[in-house]
């Protein structure tokens, strides 16, 4: 049971990291510095819950707030340059970051235990829940609070104007601005919301893992972070919830007993993915299917635009 | 310890013979989206792969370790043909995003296959004049480097006879600046980008042997890092710019040596992505700047 709970809360951090991209891509920004604020989010508030001794709920607000802001901050340089432009800075950004933890000594000692980022060593003494007597269940239930809010905070806003107005961006860039839309406070704004969101999911996995190091946060995991809203397809965030079940459940538990084969079967699936259904496995024509089915299969206009990605 | 000016010249001098290697890859990546306007991020797992490959001829065959540097390239061609077809050429051309995610699963496939097929264990690569070693006062130049940059000089010279003096590469420098006219023309699009692929590929499988070789193992390690630098060097050079890509490779090569003198190897890739940053800020089109706004 303890493995499908590990499960379940590696699915919910997955999940957060792919919306925290998600949000970017709508507005048709590819950005691989999401696993930057997610390592921000990761080590922030493992030092505040770790060295200052604080709650976990400030530790983790607090480790979003601050992968915010560097989001805020990356966000006006990196946004001038687009496209491929954008993906090369963001994984210069998120390499910075890695390598500065990788150099990162802070040791201090807490209640007569030496406890803080250890460079190279890694980062070991997180141990909130242990320490706090949560078990397992209360972590998953922890993750999924956050997960549930997240999705639902994303869904109402594609709902309103501020969705129109991201996937506006991401459709086209110049029609959007001659209609009056201000595209940079756009998508300063989505990447600002992707860094709260990414450094959110930083700090429920370092908490959860209870151990972070340099490595964790490789350009692999930035792939990854942008794989899942692609393969998942930007027309629901639904399409990224289920794109991380498939892939972290899936492809990487569930297909365990193929041993060695089971990652070479992972890129070619991908590869497959996006040659069969290239807008994502939802697409808008599902969406619509669903809402058909559902009975509130009402033309909501802003569904064309998955075709044309 | 102290750092004199020999010491600072001598680690530039590898650097930028070393540099050729990163020129090479830059040049693959900005051919491929000067012809398609998309990022093949496959590209340096099929260069080590091609390697890889011309590793395993000649040692299965005993083959002088001479051709290694012929047959890789070959097998990387073969490589960069199949990428084409498996990720980019029956993904709709409007979408931007499948071809780069589908890219990236090739990425993993190539390299878990290499992963798979050596058990993950780094192999040794043969060098070739590693005995040679040239001194001129207080400099010298290592004879396996010296090999590497005579390499990479002949296959750009090679590269831009190709597209500047054969028909083969006025087709290719006509689907990069307008794929429907070219079509218009009897150009057959999909072919061209398919050779496109073909070359660079091959190009890749030759900078992929030359720093096997230079650093004396090859690994699926070496993938990643080989990404990342090469887009470094594109976006440095500018998007879709070749000598852009020669020059950004040399100097990429250069400054990194130079930055791991000075900072060690911790911090040495820090300043690498703050150099980019840089070019970012106040030159976002590349060192030639070339107008190429279309993206």
């Amino acid at each position: 049971m303890a493995f499908y709970f590990g499960l379940l809360q590696t699915i919910g951090i997955h999940t957060l990291l792919g919306l925290s991209a998600y949000i970017l891509l709508l507005t048709g920004q590819l950005s691989l510095a999401q696993v930057g604020f997610f390592a921000i989010g990761a080590y922030v508030s493992g030092i505040l819950t770790v060295i200052f001794e604080y709650h976990i709920v400030p530790g983790l607000f607090l480790g979003a707030l601050v992968g915010g802001l560097f989001a805020f901050l990356v966000g006006f340089p990196a946004l001038r340059v687009k496209g491929l432009m954008l993906v090369v800075a963001t994984i210069a950004f998120s390499e910075i970051v890695r390598l500065f933890f990788f150099n990162l000594n802070w040791r201090v000692s807490v209640n007569g235990v030496e406890v803080g980022p250890d460079s190279t060593q890694g980062f070991r003494e997180i141990r909130f829940y242990a320490a706090n007597g949560w078990d397992t269940l209360d972590v998953v239930l922890f993750v999924w609070l956050f997960v549930v809010i997240v999705m639902a905070l994303l869904w109402w806003l594609d709902r309103v104007r501020v969705g129109a107005t991201l996937r506006a961006v991401g459709a086209d860039e110049l029609a959007a601005q001659s209609s009056g839309v201000n595209i940079v406070a756009v998508k300063v704004s989505a990447m600002t919301g992707g860094g709260i969101i990414a450094g959110l999911a930083g700090g429920l996995y370092a908490h959860s893992a209870t151990y972070v190091d340099h490595l964790t946060f490789s350009v692999l995991l930035a792939t990854f972070a942008v794989a899942y809203p692609i393969l998942g397809g930007l027309s629901s965030v639904f399409g990224t919830l289920i794109a991380v079940i498939f892939v972290q459940g899936v492809l990487i538990e569930g297909m365990r007993f193929l041993g060695d084969w089971r990652n070479i079967l992972f890129g070619l699936l991908i590869i497959i993915a996006m040659n069969v259904r290239p807008a994502g496995l939802i697409d808008g024509k599902v969406v619509l299917r669903i809402r058909e089915a559902l009975g509130t299969g009402k033309k909501s206009g802003g569904e064309g635009h998955a075709e044309t990605r | 310890m102290g750092i004199d000016f020999v010491d600072i010249a001598q680690a530039i001098i590898d650097g930028l013979l070393f540099g050729s290697t990163y020129a090479l890859i830059g040049l693959g990546f900005t051919l491929i989206f000067g012809a398609m306007h998309k990022l093949n991020l496959a590209y340096a797992a099929s260069a080590i792969a091609g390697a890889y490959v011309g590793l395993a001829m000649i040692t299965l065959t005993g083959l002088p370790s001479v051709l290694a540097f012929f047959l890789g390239p070959i097998a990387s061609g073969v490589i960069g043909f199949a990428v084409y077809v498996t990720c980019f050429r029956y993904i709709p051309t409007t979408n931007m995003l499948a071809p780069l995610m589908a890219s990236i699963g090739a990425l993993f496939f190539i390299d878990e296959i290499v992963i798979h097929a050596t058990a993950g264990s780094p192999l040794s690569f043969p060098a070739v004049m590693e005995d040679i070693y040239l001194e001129f006062g207080d400099f010298g130049f290592r004879g396996d480097l010296i090999f590497v940059l005579a390499i990479s000089l002949i296959a750009m010279a090679v590269l831009m006879y190709i597209l500047f003096r054969t028909r083969l590469g006025l087709a290719t420098r006509a689907v990069s600046q307008q794929p429907i006219a070219a079509e218009l023309c009897g150009i057959a699009g999909h072919r061209t980008n398919a050779i496109t692929f073909v070359v660079t590929g091959a190009l890749g499988g030759l900078a992929g042997c030359m720093a096997a070789a230079a650093v004396g193992v090859i690994s699926p390690l070496l993938t990643v890092p080989i990404t990342v630098k090469g887009l470094i060097v594109t976006v440095i050079g500018g998007l879709g710019s070749i000598p852009g890509a020669i020059i950004a490779g040399f100097a990429v090569g250069g400054f990194e040596n130079l930055f791991l003198l000075l900072f060690g190897v911790n911090q040495r890739d820090i300043y690498v992505f703050l150099l980019l940053f840089v070019f970012l800020v106040f030159r976002p089109g590349g060192v030639f700047d070339t107008a190429i706004e279309r993206d």
